[in-house]
């Protein structure tokens, strides 16, 4: 029998690796059960959570937020280990996931850093300065403007507009992209077309926070679904996530994994541009004009005005003939990215359709490709 | 029979002189060893080619292109110790702690010293925890070796100033050394895991180059993994997943949350990969 107890005593030799790696399997698990776990609060109506938003009076903070889009664009490959980013593009920033970190102090301070791998791009906002730096080539470029009165919100901003890689010239720190500014423009949507209900509540960055639910009513939307995570003590917004229709994953989703109430260090909001690198300035008209970023290049003459057809989540957005400037249209980049469809060229994603005809006319919306051209035809 | 029963009963007062006893002696062999100072030789030449190499380029370098900060050497040499870091973390550090803990018990055994090391009363688990600090010293002493050399290389050929960090924000250069001694810290602590992995592999062979060379080849397997979108979900428990995080500590402010996650997976690597090793080590029957 002695070889029974030589098994045995292998046995107890493997118990301890079997035990830790069980404790550690363990702690992996329950770490990520906690994550998930969902919080009790005392039950709101989705007018009350509303309200709480509206009143909302976090005006500083500083935080982590992360944005994951799925919009079913191709990937963009993966820079090599140890090789700095390429220049950003903005098809780079809708596809998979960005970590950056948000400060802000009141209305006119702001700093966003967006960390890519070995790399970063910030934008500090103090008052009518606006700084925009890429690590990657060291280039930094400069914005003066007046202190802008109250910020004018573009009537159409859907998620193409957050983390702008290019300067956009309507910057204030109410643009940077936080949940908060995401959910806002949701909010400013509702109206008949869409029912408002309240989900479970969860916990997001560790603070327990209310759930609303916006659903199109309308069918012809592309959206399926708006979800905005309600901080239960402050009502700040901590988390929007976009779920698009026939699709299990949501299409975009933006929000904290890190937060602080408090005020950031003041010298985060003071730039100056390090020693070697290329500075642009840029001086901005007294008056922001809220447009569409547009390449530079472009003729200032042709500033055109953007017309808005449809009601509510159905609505398109259309630009007259010669928006499109030519230096874009004939871009390599954008040919791969955009297939070409009868007239024009079109991006379809899972959420946003854009159509681009070869006279210059854009058309965009949360609604499919054919209602677009649709749209197009009829005019 | 392992030593641990047959270790005498007064064994209890003279055991702890003997574990340091036995990691002076495993620093002494490792560090008088011609392969580990070749080693630590040909880490210390990165530095000094890539600085070297971009002195002698008549042409300046593209910002954007090549590795990290290598356009910006000739403005500061201090740029020279992140440059060479980035490129060593992927292959030549991974490389040389690979050697080193595939090493570790199979090498003994293939020269027929591990039956010696376990006659003397210390105990299987000595052994192995002393074998272990052994490799992870070396980690560290691979990774100050190339930040040093590179440091070296860039005070004597490039300018010295103020270092310009990720953010945009410049630090003086006193602050830019305590993060330069902050990221040699991060490099080692992410090399932990692989050395516990050579470790684990070294007690299932006496031939030491074939666990050298699985615990080598496991280090790139994991990093082409961590590169394919296809595998996202397994990314997060990849050793080699956060690698490339002391980035964040370019950043104004550091970015603590990829110095912590790294260490917490390091140490679970450490813990898994060392019960095991334990355990298979402990049921080993030592023959040479």
């Amino acid at each position: 029998m002695w070889w029974l107890v030589a098994v045995a005593r292998t046995k107890q030799r493997w118990l301890p690796a079997v035990l830790i790696t069980l404790v550690v399997a363990m702690a992996v698990l329950f770490g990520s059960v906690q994550a998930s776990a969902t919080v009790s609060l005392p039950p709101r109506t989705a007018d009350e959570i509303l309200a709480m938003i509206a009143r909302t009076e976090v005006r500083a903070l500083s935080g982590t937020v992360e944005q994951t889009a799925e919009l079913g664009l191709p990937e963009v490959p993966a820079t090599g280990a140890g090789v700095a980013p390429g220049s950003a593009s903005a098809m780079e920033l809708l596809t998979g996931s960005h970590t950056a970190r948000v400060y802000l102090d009141g209305p006119f301070k702001a700093r966003l850093q967006l960390l890519d791998r070995l790399a970063e791009r910030d934008v500090v906002v103090n008052g009518g300065d606006a700084w925009f730096y890429n690590s990657a080539d060291n280039s930094a470029t400069h914005l003066t403007a007046p202190v802008p009165s109250s910020a004018e919100v573009p009537s159409f901003a859907g998620p193409r507009e957050s983390l702008p890689p290019t300067p956009s010239p309507d910057m204030s720190a109410r643009d940077v992209p936080t949940p908060e500014a995401m959910a806002s423009r949701f909010l400013a949507a509702i109206d008949d077309t869409t029912e408002v209900s309240v989900g479970e509540s969860s916990s997001v960055a560790g603070r327990s926070a209310y759930r609303v639910s916006l659903h199109p009513r309308s069918t012809e939307t592309l959206v399926d679904s708006v979800t905005i995570d309600v901080d239960s003590e402050t009502g700040l917004p901590l988390g929007v996530e976009v779920r698009a229709k026939g699709q299990s994953e949501p299409a975009y989703s933006l929000a904290f994994t890190e937060l602080h109430l408090s005020t950031p260090d003041a010298a985060l909001f003071e730039f100056a541009p390090p020693p070697g690198a290329t500075v642009m300035e840029k001086a901005l008209p007294a008056k922001p004009v809220p447009t569409m970023p547009t390449p530079e290049g472009s003729p200032a003459t042709s500033q055109p005005r953007p017309s808005v057809t449809g009601q509510g989540w159905d609505s398109i957005i259309a630009l007259p003939a010669g928006s499109a400037p030519p230096e874009l249209t004939s871009n390599p980049q954008f040919a791969q990215t955009m297939q070409p469809v009868p007239g024009g060229r079109a991006l379809t994603t899972s959420l946003v359709s854009v159509l681009i005809l070869d006279d210059g006319r854009i058309y965009a919306g949360l609604v499919p490709l054919e209602r677009l051209q649709s749209a197009a035809a009829a005019q | 029979m392992s030593a641990e029963t047959a270790a005498p009963h007064s064994a209890g007062i003279v055991r702890p002189g003997i574990g340091w006893a036995l990691l002076g002696s495993e620093l002494s062999v490792l560090f008088r060893r011609l392969r580990t100072w070749a080693m630590l030789i040909a880490l210390a030449a990165v530095p000094i080619l890539i600085a070297v190499a971009v002195k002698l380029s008549s042409r300046p370098t593209t910002p954007g292109r090549g590795p990290l900060f290598l356009d910006r050497i000739t403005q500061n040499g201090l740029f020279v110790a992140v440059t060479a870091l980035v490129v060593c973390v992927p292959l030549f550090l991974p490389l040389t702690v690979g050697v080193v803990a595939g090493d570790t018990i199979a090498g003994e055994a293939s020269l027929g010293t591990l039956r010696y090391l376990l006659l003397a009363p210390a105990g299987r688990i000595r052994l192995l925890l002393v074998k272990y600090a052994g490799a992870v010293a070396f980690c560290f002493a691979a990774t100050a070796t190339v930040a040093a050399s590179g440091a070296l290389a860039g005070v004597v050929l490039f300018p010295v100033g103020p270092v310009t960090l990720l953010s945009g924000d410049t630090i003086s250069v006193g602050e830019s050394a305590l993060r330069s001694l902050l990221i040699a810290a991060y490099i080692t602590v992410s090399l932990l895991g692989l050395s516990a992995i050579g470790l684990l592999i070294s007690t299932f062979t006496d031939v030491p180059v074939g666990a050298m060379a699985a615990t080598i080849v496991l280090s790139v397997v994991s990093q082409v993994l961590d590169n394919l979108p296809q595998l996202e979900w397994l990314h997060p428990w990849l050793f080699s997943h956060h690698w490339l995080g002391f980035a964040d500590l370019l950043r104004q402010p550091i970015s603590w949350t990829s110095f912590a996650d790294n260490g917490l997976l390091q140490a679970g690597y450490i813990a898994v990969c060392g019960a095991l090793a334990y355990a298979k080590f402990s049921n080993k029957d030592v023959l040479s």
